[in-house]
């Protein structure tokens, strides 16, 4: 741990030079430009940012399991379509009041969780990171997505605004975009999404940082077995890693279908969606760090809506292939990400 | 275990793959059975479920060289596969290639894309490796809807076969019984390679490198070539694979095999169990005909029985759940898998009357 502070120290001053000098040369880029050209790049990039946060809050559950119960979490995309469904069932097929929906698909998650935990993940403690992770692949990828094709009818479904809901509730705010610069207006759906996704993540953070079973997780990240034998309820650690995962699955696909729209399950579905930006995700960010998650997020979410701007032209559907591609690079140039922990190996 | 009373007295029967008389009777009944008698007594149907079976198997045969034996995950298998189809269907439709030269240059032409997705092998291991191969599926199945590369790979929805099929002087294999016949001859042949390569020189290399990567390379073994040719033979089976799927189906697409087959092929190797080529015949079997039986049998008659809101969904839905959950409960109870239950089963019969000896 001591190693990683020092390490971060000079990674947060080299990344916020970084930065800065990137801050300054669009700017000059940009009152360089012809106004047009301008809004259109500004659009990708804030647009970019908007949706990095978003998925900077699903891929912060895939971290927090990994984390705690070294298991890498590839049914986080089946939890998520999962739980975005049942919101969209609660809401638009029985007309439950959107508060009450927000609490019940909570209640939702924190029972799926803890049945996963307890059903599934308990018994392969000890039984190698390999078949944990195959067990979550097909978990996710066959049985999750074609339980919630049944069960949903597996048809595309318009979601609910409730972003849209919660500013004139809450906020009385009216109008569906806020004015950026010149001729682009980011939708209130992108924005509030980032702002509850940050939000949500920041508590994420507090939870690890200043509370004391964020503190036994952080332990038992360490070491399990010394964990225990130090009196850290162990089992109860990972039976909270697995509901703040499904928490930040189910914000995460709920945010995301509002920034999509659709809440869909066909051609690959929303969870195929979320592992494919959530992969290069966590391998960029490390899959130790929470913080790395963010700042990667930020950096994928950006790099995805630049090429889907000005790639995407050039060759058509390269945005859907560029999340892959950038997961093949990140790994051959470094696997251990920006923030990760480097394995020492022994024969 | 070997059953009481057999000894060998020669190098050469010890090194042999077929040990006892008996095994010799039961090969012979199950190739004789299997290639002459099957194409007699079934229908068009059941010829082309054991014809799509056998295509498996030798996938499976391949990604059992690569996984059971070197220990590296793919996810990307059906990729792969996709290739060596595409390959064919490509030269066949353009240049109108004969089908039978196509199959080495399939062969090779996988293993060569193997060997390009396999390169982020040298420093990853395990989920790690699992994730490239999963991005590798996924380019390349990219690669084959793109646009612009719709003038050679054909359009998005596939490319047809039909004007140039496969004959061998008067054969025509378009027929559902000889493509039978050959995949069966296929299988036979893949399976014998499958377990030469496990027992010869390169395949122990392979599981020194799976048993412990480290003390393989200081044992003077060359991990990082060892590991590309783990992959290329298991592409070029992959490969030879796709070459049939392209002639049983006489058309090709991108969507034939998609990432869930990728998946199920690492199932069908974890629920026969790890390193046994018996494995990977039981783990297809177990799984290719449950997914039939709740996809052709099950779910008509479920249809009836449920509400229509549910029944449209049944048929598609009930295989990947079904065959899903098999293989996490599988993962969980029985880590080694159906071959370890068969093994036990020896055990417990050739020991029988002392049984508890075996433990």
């Amino acid at each position: 741990m001591r190693v990683l502070y020092e390490k971060g120290k000079a990674h947060i001053i080299a990344s916020s030079i970084i930065l800065a000098i990137l801050v300054a040369g669009l700017i000059v880029i940009f009152s360089v430009l012809s106004i047009d050209d301008r809004d259109k790049s500004i659009k990708a990039i804030v647009g970019g940012l908007m949706n990095g946060g978003v998925l900077a809050l699903i891929t912060v559950g895939m971290v927090v399991v990994y984390k705690a119960t070294r298991i890498f979490n590839m049914a986080h995309g089946g939890m998520l379509l999962f739980l975005t469904y049942l919101t969209w069932w609660l809401i638009a097929d029985q007309g439950v009041p959107y508060p009450l929906v927000l609490f019940l698909v909570a209640i939702a998650g924190v029972v799926l969780g803890w049945v996963l935990d307890r059903a599934l993940f308990r018994g392969m403690i000890g039984h190698g990171e390999l078949s944990s992770f195959l067990i979550t692949m097909i978990l996710g990828f066959s049985v999750l997505h074609y339980i919630t094709k049944l069960i949903f009818e597996g048809k595309d479904r318009v979601m609910p605004d409730i972003i849209g809901w919660i500013l004139k509730d809450i906020f009385q705010v009216e109008g569906g975009t806020v004015h950026v610069i010149g001729t682009y207006n980011l939708p209130w759906a992108e924005l509030g999404s980032f702002i509850v996704a940050t939000l949500m993540f920041l508590i994420f953070v507090t939870y690890f940082r200043f509370t004391k079973s964020g503190l036994a997780m952080r332990c038992v990240s360490e070491d399990n077995i010394i964990s225990q034998s130090l009196g850290i309820k162990v089992k109860r650690i990972y039976t909270i890693a697995w509901i703040i995962g499904c928490l930040s699955a189910v914000t995460g696909g709920i945010l995301l279908a509002s920034v999509v729209g659709t809440v869909y399950s066909s051609r690959g579905g929303m969870d195929g969606l979320a592992i494919m930006m959530a992969l290069p995700i966590v391998v960029l960010g490390g899959l130790e760090s929470i913080a790395g998650a963010y700042v990667a997020a930020l950096i994928i979410g950006l790099t995805v809506s630049l090429c889907g701007f000005y790639v995407d032209s050039y060759i058509r559907g390269f945005a859907d292939v560029v999340p892959w591609v950038l997961l093949m690079v990140v790994m051959i140039i470094r696997p251990s990400g920006l923030f990760g922990v480097k394995g020492i190996k022994r024969i | 275990m070997r059953p009481g009373g057999l000894f060998s007295t020669k190098y050469a029967s010890e090194l042999a793959i077929v040990k006892t008389k008996t095994q010799w009777f039961f090969l012979a009944v199950a190739l004789v059975f299997s290639i002459a008698i099957i194409p007699l007594i079934a229908d068009d149907y059941w010829l082309s479920v054991l014809a799509r079976i056998g295509i498996t198997l030798i996938v499976v045969l391949g990604l059992h060289i690569l996984s059971g034996l070197g220990g590296l995950i793919s996810l990307g298998q059906g990729g792969f596969v996709l290739v060596g189809a595409y390959i064919v269907a490509i030269l066949t439709h353009h240049w109108g290639l004969n089908g039978w030269l196509c199959l080495p240059i399939c062969a090779i032409g996988s293993g060569i894309a193997g060997i390009i997705f396999g390169l982020p092998s040298v420093r990853l291991k395990m989920f790690y490796l699992a994730l490239a191969t999963l991005a590798a599926h996924q380019i390349i199945y990219w690669c084959f809807t793109y646009e612009g590369s719709q003038s050679v790979v054909g359009p998005s929805h596939g490319l047809s076969l039909a004007e140039h099929p496969l004959t061998l002087g008067s054969i025509d294999f378009s027929s559902e019984q000889n493509m039978y016949i050959l995949v069966a001859i296929m299988v036979a042949i893949g399976t014998f390679m499958a377990v030469n390569i496990q027992r010869s020189n390169t395949g122990r290399k392979f599981i020194a490198i799976r048993d412990n990567e480290l003390a393989a390379e200081v044992s003077g073994i060359w991990v990082f070539r060892n590991k590309l040719l783990a992959f290329f033979i298991s592409c070029a089976f992959a490969g030879v694979a796709g070459w049939l799927w392209a002639y049983a189906q006489m058309h090709v697409s991108p969507r034939d095999y998609t990432i869930d087959d990728g998946i199920f092929f690492m199932g069908m190797i974890l629920i026969g169990g790890w390193g046994s080529t018996t494995g990977v015949f039981l783990g297809v079997f177990f799984l290719e005909f449950l997914d039939i039986l709740m996809s052709d049998h099950i779910s008509p008659w479920l249809e009836g029985m449920v509400s229509d809101r549910w029944g449209s969904q049944l048929r598609t839905v009930l295989g990947p759940v079904v065959g899903g959950l098999g293989i996490i409960l599988f993962m969980k109870y029985m880590p080694k898998g159906l071959v370890g239950v068969w093994e036990r089963f020896k055990q417990f019969y050739r020991l029988h009357p002392y049984s508890f000896w075996g433990g």
